[in-house]
């Protein structure tokens, strides 16, 4: 095979496949970055939320909705759901004498739930949604799937966005505000309690974004948020947590990473090379590349 | 004078006795009845225990968080199940297990302890992931299948032979086991070493003042608890017969949690009660659905907003106090809020 026809039909293919799953990882691992930049919680039930998105889109599609209706209002309905998680249960830990490791406790109990109401409303099976445009583009000889397409220009906007908000905004600035100082910022007439929940909120909205534009390239089941998950983790860590630059940057790096392994050796030991660079990172630069929100 | 932590090891001792009574009973009842099945969850539930010993040595005394210490369960588990392939021994599969504990903790310890708080929980959940794949992975191994047809046993011990198709005999192999590794830990923990352990969890910034070694006292209580646990894990393929990855994988260390958390963290016999806990909700409501994660989580959720001490940590308070100091509100040594802030 020419070099030119192993770039056009199997690398170009391969870094766009990459590049898709890379901007819905970078989604959710916005959602942890910030929840943890800001509240300073690991939120272990952000896969089950990133998994609620997907099966509200099943469920939404199911009714019959457009699915651009759907990437609208699913989030918009997991907000009060992310209001009501941090409310409920994460203020209450909040103040407890090792936060991170209260708060991730609780998380990782609220996990145990709602994988299992999942399993118990959607049966153990796995679901497919239907993507709602077909076809391919060509650029410069590339196929380029057109759904794959669109969630790359939708998750590029929402980021852009959300960047756009925290850094550019005065919302943005009472969120790291509070992310810096708190009773600072609480002394100066900012409704602090509102800021943390309405951040969580956005963050499972994010999560449950990346659920709705996954669920019609991958296949929808109850336990799909463990793996990704540790997939947005290794983001997270690597990036640095609580950077939103380094989560958007360490999102694309390293699903190249695995988009491009898995040309050399098999898929599965991809997810064994992704994991263990967030060891090493762990273990030799912690704060991951940028530091967190709030603090540069 | 014995201080706090010394009386709260002794009340539960006292609660490890009532355990075993209770054991015991079980045992004798599912003896007559012959009821297997009940038995062979017993046991399982016993081992689960080790694997929470593991857990409690950690969180509830150093105060470090590990998600991953199923890791060290399932190297025991996959140790002990390719000896017992090759040749029938208890005894050997057993050093086998815990030499391949041992030294797969060392390795992770020096990993994991380089990092503190919640990049220790992070760090520990990722290893044991990148492992847990790996078996996953590789065909050697039986990949995502496991090792199945492991042979039955017998364990020699001294001039008795009890199989591990026994089920009451294997339960009460496995009950001793679980002792002698409670026993050797509240040892531990009442060496002076063990006090070091503890003064960890209470302020780690302090001990180096001291004249101890933080790295070193997190290291030994690492490869101590990866230990525990390798043992634990390698009596798992003689009670089933054989293993799989969802020995090594994050519910199963996340079960371990649980279970601490419930029956108590930092009091060592908590762990034991927890795990037993745990184990007779999952099939107690197992029986009629298959939902139980629903419930456990829930409870979870109650007992660390509510009961942060857990079922232990609120029953032993109330045996350490005298009248001779009711003004004394004693603080048992057992809480979920742990190690320092993070860097």
């Amino acid at each position: 095979m020419e070099l030119s026809d192993y770039i056009q039909f199997v690398l170009m293919p391969q870094v766009i496949n990459g590049l898709a799953l890379g901007i819905a990882v970078t989604l959710v691992a916005l959602g942890l970055t910030i929840i943890f930049g800001l509240l300073d919680v690991i939120n272990m039930s952000h896969g089950e939320f990133y998994a609620i998105g997907a099966f509200g889109a099943i469920s939404l599609g199911a009714l019959g909705l457009n699915f651009w209706v759907m990437l609208a209002l699913v989030p918009l309905l997991m907000a009060p759901m992310g209001v009501l998680a941090e409310r409920v249960l994460i203020k209450r830990v909040f103040n407890s004498k090792d936060r991170h490791v209260a708060t991730l406790l609780v998380t990782l109990g609220l996990s145990l739930i709602l994988e299992d109401v999942l399993r118990l409303v959607y049966g153990p099976n796995t679901h497919r949604l239907d993507a709602p445009i077909s076809g391919a583009s060509e650029f410069f000889g590339v196929l380029v799937p057109n759904y794959r397409l669109l969630l790359i220009l939708v998750g590029v906007g929402v980021i852009c966005a959300v960047s756009f908000v925290t850094y550019r905004t005065r919302l943005g600035a009472m969120v790291r505000a509070a992310a810096y100082d708190r009773s600072m910022t609480s002394s100066l007439g900012i409704p602090v309690d509102w800021v943390y929940a309405g951040t969580f909120a956005v963050g499972v909205s994010l999560a449950g974004l990346a659920g709705v534009l996954l669920a019609p390239l991958y296949s929808v089941f109850p336990t799909m948020g463990r793996d990704f998950i540790l997939l947005a983790f290794s983001v997270v860590i690597v990036g640095g947590m609580g950077s939103i630059v380094g989560a958007v940057i360490a999102g694309l790096a390293l699903t190249q990473v695995q988009a491009l392994a898995s040309l050399v050796i098999s898929p599965v030991w991809t997810d064994p090379i992704v994991f263990s660079a967030m060891v090493i990172f762990l273990m030799f630069r912690p704060q991951g590349l940028f530091g967190r929100l709030g603090h540069a | 004078m014995r201080d706090e932590q010394s009386r709260s090891i002794r009340v539960s001792h006292a609660f490890l006795l009532l355990f075993c009574a209770c054991a015991l009973v079980a045992a004798a009842i599912g003896a007559v009845s012959g009821n297997s099945f009940y038995l062979r969850l017993a046991t399982e539930a016993l081992i689960l225990a080790g694997l929470a010993l593991s857990v409690d040595l950690l969180l509830g005394y150093t105060g470090a968080l590990s998600l991953g210490q199923a890791l060290y369960f399932g190297v025991g588990a996959y140790v002990s199940a390719l000896v017992l392939l090759q040749t029938a021994s208890f005894w050997l599969a057993m050093s086998a297990a815990g030499a391949a504990s041992l030294l797969s903790a060392f390795i992770g310890g020096l990993i994991a302890n380089r990092v503190r708080a919640v990049y220790f929980t992070l760090i520990t959940l990722g290893l044991s992931q990148v492992i847990g794949k790996v078996v996953y992975n590789t065909r050697e191994l039986g990949a995502s299948d496991g090792i199945i047809g492991i042979p039955v046993i017998d364990i020699g011990i001294g001039g008795w032979s009890v199989s591990a198709a026994d089920p009451t005999g294997f339960f009460l192999v496995v009950l001793v086991f679980i002792v002698i590794l409670y026993g050797a830990l509240a040892y531990l923990l009442e060496t002076p070493f063990g006090r070091v352990l503890i003064a960890l969890r209470s302020n780690e910034k302090r001990v180096p003042f001291l004249g101890y070694s933080v790295w070193r006292a997190r290291m030994i209580a690492y490869v101590l608890a990866g230990v525990v646990a390798g043992l634990s894990g390698a009596l798992y393929p003689m009670l089933r017969g054989f293993v799989s990855p969802e020995l090594m994988s994050f519910s199963m260390s996340s079960n371990a949690v649980v279970a601490v958390l419930l029956g108590g963290a930092g009091t060592l016999v908590g762990a034991l009660y927890g795990s037993v806990l745990l184990v007779v909700i999952k099939s107690i409501i197992g029986s009629w659905t298959e939902h139980h994660l629903i419930v456990i989580g829930a409870l979870f959720i109650w007992s660390i907003l509510f009961f942060p001490r857990g079922l232990m940590g609120m029953i032993i308070p109330y045996f350490l106090k005298r009248p001779s100091e009711e003004q004394s509100t004693v603080q048992v040594p057992s809480n979920v809020s742990l190690s320092g802030e993070a860097k």
